[in-house]
């Protein structure tokens, strides 16, 4: 059998290649060739009838480890084809009818006679049709003539006939190429536009001629192909009459292109360093030498060249490379969601683009080595080595040349260069340097995610929309078109906006340095007009979008430093750059720089603002300054120091720490405890600066203590209790002894079970920081271990050992690593802190927060920390946020356990993404595996997940059932958390949404922003059944003492009164809170906001509160009705119903709560 | 429902419970639908399932309110039905729940009331063993952090008389008052309620020092007590062997028990050991065959596995589609 050698070989190969990837360089081509199985193509052939069904999977399972990332991606990549892939059957054959229709109305025109310019033009409008010149426009007294001729070859060209087209564009194109005829054209046509003016002309016939004709009827339009005002394109729509030529169905337009054949032009003119556009005023030979290069013109007239070779090309790359189209589907889906395409202000960088790129870089190079891309490369392979090459080449630097002879490229071009050789065209001509170095980020984030061997991330890859501003960029500048000052009917306004563009990437780069990672700009897109109508003037309503990312630690910058003064030339640039700005100066470390320094007394206005708008107002225009609108982390100011401050996010907590770090050297320093301390831990949101507010003195922070081991404890659970309460007595004197300033207090806690902890000490420092210290003694675990395996106990003390030791663990094992976990993190990441605190916020005011334990939330933040694909790391606390919010609301709980690995991370985002690196302890395939295994047997044990819903495993952690055990929270708490995401990223989206429709004129008027970020924290209390409003006096929004007017002296002076001190950690609505929890037990889900407690909400669990028949038991406050069988009421003791007593419940919680409640209200 | 109410008169009675209505005060600041409502007590003869001596002067109460107590029955049953005179009231659960040890299986049980209304209550210690701890007695007991226990809403609660007579007389009115239709009020009361409920429980929560340290010595001294009683025990189930014949290995031996974990260990250490001085096992040329063979299958499960991931995938979320 052939089969098993070929495989053998296939894995020494690899064995030999080691950890080589199957990346640029390539390897031998043909190694991974019978890979190539996975494609349709494969099924076709079936090359060997012995192979089972089962053996070809194997293959497939083998070989897909290697070629494709996994077997879980390559299903699922499979899969997406299959869906996305455009399907040609009865729809597309009434295109097809309407092209050929087409296609012989256009071979079936009349040549019309040369003509000057002024009779042609005239001639046509007659017709109906206006010729669709560029600007400039052609001269009146010009020489030549304009003529029409039938054209030489009719074509169908780009991805419809190719078969690379996909499903999922709106109204799908489909290029027909007209070629026009040699013959039109004299020699130096190329020059001045005159090749383009004839063939406007040429264009408007067609338009005229199918607009006109008897044999079919279209609607016709001019568009600009690519958005390039050099070359329209006749556009016909399905005339949407129903009648026989109508192909509305079918969802496409045809677009039609004009090309000429090879060699009509000397190649050697058309390249990018010629000059294709003289003065009118000097003679030929001065100014090929002295004006500039018109690198695109040239290019563009080329790429009507190219037309053809292009066709030829894909068509060998698909026929010799078997995965080459399948690629191209993925190289599209992966260029849509993230927002490129080929027009110019999509970024100049579409499909065509794309598929070329790949069928050029497919190609061998004679004497240049293997090329980047090999045939026998998968699709996913090919996919990401373009990738590859995208991102190790900085084509706007170093431009690169395919099977290039002596070309040269002009310096001052600013585009990428590509430079394919045989066909004479840089590819990426219509690409601007931003777009480039957006496409190049995009590349590098999605290679290093594919790099990540620990997920598959096929999501983040294809399925995500990566361009949506809202989630991926930190800040957005919206400038209206009409201010940047570029008049609309001039004849080079093309030119002079994207001057004005450039310019202004230029400034900004320049102005905000490394505060901002990556810039941005998008321009609003051109629209089509109709052929009758001269091409409009761009409407001035329109805006241009700047989109940044920030450098989180130096983005709120007060000084930039430029350089020393004696750097003379430097420093001159400097001073001409920032103006009056500019201050020389003199530093602490004794070195005089150049330097900015901007405002931070007026903090309503970020730094950021302050820049982009002295930058506008002293590059662009006064009124671009004025009329900008700048949004930037605009909901850090929903929470308390939600901004990065300087160069940390964890600064406001500062004081706190501080104070901790002290109080552990009074401890470690007091002399006289019976044992040595082994460890003072954090254990509190607080001390992990994930508490929303700062700088609360009403709750103490947890901490842990744990002493050396001893003999002396005793071996018992509840006498170990009251042994850590003597511990307290003397730790409490021992403090007061040496540190009397500080109040003591031993209190006591879950008297229910005298086996769990029994006692803590709180702690309150002068400061008003207060701590509670508990005691951490290893031997309860093992204890309670024991009581779990003692065969002797009756079941329910060994299930309350059980819950005892996850409680145990818990609390003394996970919180403290997990708040070191976090402490790192948090200075790692500036923005990570006020994220977390913004999302606490914003499930408290959802009344969530009480269903779900502090970590949890914090680990789905820091989810989006460490794995941010599609995107980097967030830095500010709005991305952070509303990316958790975006992850939240696509998160399948049911089937998706939350992995977190604290100890991978992802550079920070210093203008690349770093890759992700391993440390120790992280989670390796095995772990993952396990924790799916566990997470996949909890679903299993508990389907209707009554005890787990939420699963988040940590590598510190893999249990996953941690902070989320025993319906915490609920199922119904977990939907409505999904839903209300949902709601909230809906509301996000359609901002957006009216954001682009604004940038492309097509929105209400100037007052956009309608949206307040505030409106996303606004609970509906309309779900509820019950609601019960407090009294504002408990509340603790009003129990917080009025802010003093400066908190740092009130801070060192200890404000804090004997009154105050005994009130630490009271909170009798929280209180009240949980009585209502206990008594009601399962009958009511009840939800508060714990940050200021203004109102409890209650649901009646529909499963347990029903209507039934009547028990002694129901678990709940019941009213007795007549049984429904029972109708006459006459008969005594027939049985009853009961319903849950609303009333009497309501009364029963006014009784309660007492002068707590201002009111209830009862929905019906 | 109250419409409903007016159609159909609630019942009288229900599987031998006579239905109580209690009416309850009027508060401010409540919605519509609770002026009226009425707490439904269901009230019969106590009949347990295990014989109880005072079973015959109890009455069994279900759905009592959730500020019941001793005290407020007792006022309940002396002022609204004729000055019955009760001994005390057992309930079958708290707010806060009672504290509860952890016990031997054939330990003797200590009835339903116990655990909650038992307090202060003398009791036998010597015969209860509970696995850990002791049972505590007021001295050796922590402060209680909360002043008055809370019922879980729906709770139940034993009644027992003075005597047989008044629990019979009871019955008698509480019929009555059922059939009559006489009005009688919940009051409550005895029970702090409100925002002093909980300053008081915060107040409780941290006791003064001197009152825990004698807490936990005389707490220390009845655990030493109750370690020898449980020693006791223990020693005898060493000398006993069980129906099977074999003798528990329990704590306290003359060696102490095996340490389970340490075995394991030097097993695993020793399997090491022996592996690494063993025949290394791609030696032959059909170990690696084997191995490649195994690896295959290995890989071959892996992929069908995930296929059937995606499979799932796809049955539960249908087909594949990219984000708009």
């Amino acid at each position: 059998m052939a089969a098993p050698v070929t495989k053998r070989r296939k894995l020494r190969h690899d064995s030999d290649n080691g950890s080589e990837s199957e990346g640029e360089a390539g390897g031998v081509p043909s190694a991974p060739f019978d890979s190539g199985s996975h494609t349709p193509a494969f099924k076709e052939a079936q090359p060997k009838p012995s192979h089972t069904k089962s053996d070809l999977a194997l293959q497939d399972g083998v070989y897909t480890s290697e070629v494709f990332k996994s077997n879980i991606f390559k299903l699922q990549v499979d899969e997406l084809l299959d869906q996305v892939r455009f399907k040609y059957g009865k729809k597309t054959a009434l295109v097809e009818t309407a092209m050929r229709k087409i296609k012989t109305i256009i071979e079936q025109l009349p040549s019309r006679e040369p003509l000057p310019i002024v009779d042609a033009e005239t001639a046509l409008r007659s017709e109906g049709v206006a010729v669709p010149f560029p600007n400039p426009r052609p001269p009146k007294d010009a020489k030549y003539k304009l003529q029409y001729e039938r054209p030489s070859n009719i074509n169908v060209t780009g991805s419809f006939p190719l078969k690379t087209a996909t499903r999922t564009d709106g109204d799908f194109a489909i290029d027909l190429v007209v070629t026009m005829p040699k013959t039109l054209f004299q020699e130096k046509d190329y020059l001045n536009y005159r090749y383009f003016y004839k063939r406007a002309y040429y264009l408007a016939c067609v338009a005229a001629g199918i607009q006109n004709s008897k044999a079919g009827y279209f609607k016709t339009s001019f568009d600009c192909l690519n958005g390039n005002q050099l070359q329209p394109v006749l556009v016909v729509h399905p005339s949407g009459d129903n009648g026989a030529d109508d192909f509305s169905s079918s969802k496409c337009v045809v677009r039609i292109l004009l090309a000429i054949p090879e060699n009509t032009f000397p190649e050697s003119k058309l390249r990018p360093g010629a000059n294709c556009i003289r003065s009118q005023f000097a003679s030929e030979e001065e100014t090929s030498n002295a004006a500039g290069p018109t690198p695109f013109y040239n290019a563009t007239l080329q790429s009507d060249v190219a037309v053809t070779p292009y066709l030829k090309l894909l068509h060998s790359a698909a026929a010799k490379c078997e995965a080459f189209k399948d690629a191209c589907i993925l190289g599209r889906i992966w260029l849509r969601q993230r927002g490129f395409g080929s027009r110019i202000r999509k970024g100049g960088f579409g499909n065509f683009e794309w598929a070329a790129l790949m069928a050029v870089l497919l190609q061998p190079t004679p004497g240049a080595g293997t090329p980047p891309l090999s045939t026998g490369y998968s699709s996913y392979q090919l996919f990401k080595a373009t990738l590859q090459f995208l991102v190790k080449h900085s084509l706007t630097r170093t431009p690169y040349g395919f099977n290039v002879r002596d070309v040269t490229f002009p310096k001052t071009n600013f585009a990428p260069v590509f430079f394919d050789g045989p066909r004479n065209l840089n590819l990426l001509f219509k690409m601007t340097p931003w777009s480039y170095s957006r496409l190049q980020n995009e590349a590098k984030a999605t290679i290093d995610m594919l790099g990540d061997s620990t997920a598959d991330h096929f999501e983040s890859t294809f399925i995500l929309k990566a361009d949506l501003l809202t989630f991926h960029y930190d800040a957005v500048l919206r400038i209206p078109l009409s201010s940047l000052e570029v008049d609309p009917v001039s004849e080079d306004y093309d030119e002079a906006l994207l001057e004005k563009l450039r310019s202004l990437y230029n400034t900004l780069t320049r102005a905000l340095t490394d505060r901002v990672t990556t810039l941005d700009l998008l321009a609003p897109d051109h629209d089509t007009w109709e052929v009758a109508l001269k091409r409009p003037p761009e409407s001035q309503h329109k805006s241009v979008l700047v989109v940044l990312s920030t450098s989180p630690s130096n983005a709120n910058r007060t000084v930039d430093l430029g350089p020393a003064a004696e750097n003379k030339k430097e420093a001159a640039s400097f001073r001409q750059f920032w103006g009056e700005k500019a201050e020389l100066r003199r530093f602490k470390d004794g070195s005089i720089l150049e330097s900015v320094v901007w405002s931070v007394k007026d903090t309503s206005v970020p730094v950021m603002e302050q820049i982009i708008k002295f930058t506008l107002k002293k590059y662009i225009s006064a009124q671009a300054a004025e009329r900008a609108s700048f949004t930037f982390d605009s909901y850090a100011a929903i929470i308390p120091s939600g901004r990065v401050q300087g160069q940390s996010g964890v600064f406001a907590f500062s004081a706190r720490m501080n104070a901790l770090a002290n109080l552990e050297k009074d401890i470690r320093g007091l002399e006289g405890l019976p044992l040595q301390i082994r460890h003072i831990k954090a254990a509190d949101p607080q001390l992990r600066y994930s508490a929303v507010d700062v700088d609360s003195m009403r709750t103490p922070a947890s901490i842990v203590i744990q002493f050396e081991v001893s003999a002396r404890w005793p071996d018992d659970l509840c006498a170990i209790q009251r042994t850590k309460v003597a511990f307290f007595l003397k730790l409490s004197d021992l403090l007061a002894e040496e540190r009397p300033e500080y109040v003591t207090r031993v209190g006591l806690e879950n008297q229910s079970s005298p086996s769990k902890n029994q006692a803590y000490l709180d702690i309150i420092l002068p400061s008003g920081f207060s701590f509670r210290l508990r005691i951490q003694h290893e031997r309860e675990a093992t204890l309670l271990e024991r009581q779990l395996k003692d065969k002797t106990l009756d079941n329910q003390s060994r299930e309350s050992a059980a819950s005892a030791l996850a409680i145990y663990n818990r609390d003394y094992v996970h919180v403290p690593a997990h708040t070191q976990a976090l402490q790192t993190l948090c200075t790692r990441y500036p923005a990570l802190s006020p994220s977390i605190r913004l999302t606490k916020r914003w499930f408290a005011s959802h009344l969530l927060s009480s269903h779900f334990s502090t970590e949890l939330i914090e680990l789905m933040v820091v989810r989006t920390f460490l794995q941010p694909y599609p995107w980097g790391v967030p830095s500010t606390a709005t991305t952070g946020f509303l990316r958790t919010l975006l992850w939240m609301s696509r998160w399948d709980w049911r089937h998706v356990p939350l992995v977190v690995d604290f100890s991978s991370s992802v550079s920070a985002p210093s203008g690349e993404l770093g890759t992700t690196e391993k440390a120790n302890g992280s989670l390796g395939t095995q772990e993952l595996q396990k924790i799916q295994t566990r997470f996949e047997a909890w679903r299993h044990i508990d389907p209707a997940m009554n005890r787990v819903v939420l699963f988040a495993a940590t590598n510190l952690d893999n249990d996953g059932t941690t902070w989320s055990d025993r319906g915490n929270p609920e199922k119904v708490v977990a939907a409505r958390m999904t839903a209300l995401s949902r709601v909230a990223t809906n509301v996000l989206r359609a901002h957006e949404d009216s954001l682009i429709a604004y940038m492309n004129g097509k929105g209400p008027g100037e007052d956009l922003n309608p949206f307040k970020p505030e409106s996303l924290f606004v609970s509906d209390l309309g779900d509820y059944d019950i609601i019960i409003r407090l009294s504002s006096r408990f509340s603790t929004k009003s129990t917080k003492k009025t802010e003093p007017k400066f908190k740092n002296l009130a801070v060192q002076q200890g404000s804090l009164s004997e009154e105050d001190k005994r009130n630490v950690g009271y909170a009798p609505a929280a209180l009240f809170a949980e009585d209502l929890r206990q008594i009601y037990g399962d009958a009511v889900l009840w939800l508060w906001n714990p940050e200021n407690f203004d109102v409890i909400a209650g649901l009646w669990n529909p499963m347990v509160t029903a209507r039934r028949s009547w028990k002694v038991k129901p678990g709940w406050n019941s009213m007795p009705q007549r049984s429904a069988k029972d109708k006459e009421g006459e008969e005594e003791d027939a049985g009853a119903d009961i319903d849950i007593n609303k009333g009497a419940i309501c009364n029963e919680i006014k009784r309660l709560g007492g002068e707590m409640i201002a009111s209830i209200e009862l929905r019906n | 429902m109250a419409s409903n109410k007016a159609a159909k008169r609630p019942p009288k009675t229900v599987s031998g419970f006579a239905i109580l209505p209690l009416t309850l005060p009027s508060l401010p600041s409540l919605p519509s639908q609770c002026n009226d409502a009425k707490h439904y007590l269901y009230i019969k003869p106590h009949e347990p399932s295990h014989p109880d001596p005072d079973a015959d002067r109890s009455l069994f109460i279900s759905n009592v309110p959730f500020d019941a107590n001793e005290a407020n029955l007792r006022t309940l049953f002396a002022e609204q039905f004729g000055g019955l005179r009760v001994e005390r009231v057992e309930f079958d659960g708290s707010v806060p729940a009672a504290p509860s040890w952890k016990r031997y299986k054939h330990a003797p049980v200590v009835s339903m009331a116990a655990g909650s209304s038992g307090r202060g209550r003398k009791r036998k210690r010597d015969e209860e063993v509970v696995a850990e701890g002791v049972v505590e007695d007021e001295e050796s007991a922590l402060p209680r952090v909360w002043k008055g226990e809370l019922r879980p809403s729906g709770a139940c609660a034993v009644v027992v008389f003075v005597d047989k007579a008044s629990a019979r007389g009871a019955w008698k009115e509480v019929r009555a008052a059922v059939k009559e239709g006489r009005e009688i009020r919940w009051v409550g009361g005895e029970v702090v309620l409100g925002v002093q409920r909980y300053k008081q429980h915060h107040a409780l929560t941290f006791p003064a020092k001197p009152l825990l340290q004698s807490s936990i010595n005389a707490y220390l001294s009845q655990f030493t007590a109750a370690e020898t009683a449980r020693n006791r025990l223990r020693l005898k189930a060493r000398s006993v062997p069980d129906e099977d014949g074999f003798i528990t290995v329990t704590r306290g031996g003359r060696a102490g028990p095996a340490r389970l974990e340490d075995a394991e260990r030097k097993q695993k250490e020793l399997e090491e050991r022996r592996k690494k001085n063993g025949v290394k096992d791609d030696f032959y040329r059909f170990q690696t065959r084997e191995k490649r063979k195994e690896r295959e299958v290995e890989l071959r499960k892996a992929f069908e596995k995930d296929r059937e991931r995606v499979e799932e995938m796809r049955r539960r979320r249908g087909k594949v589609r990219v984000m708009e």
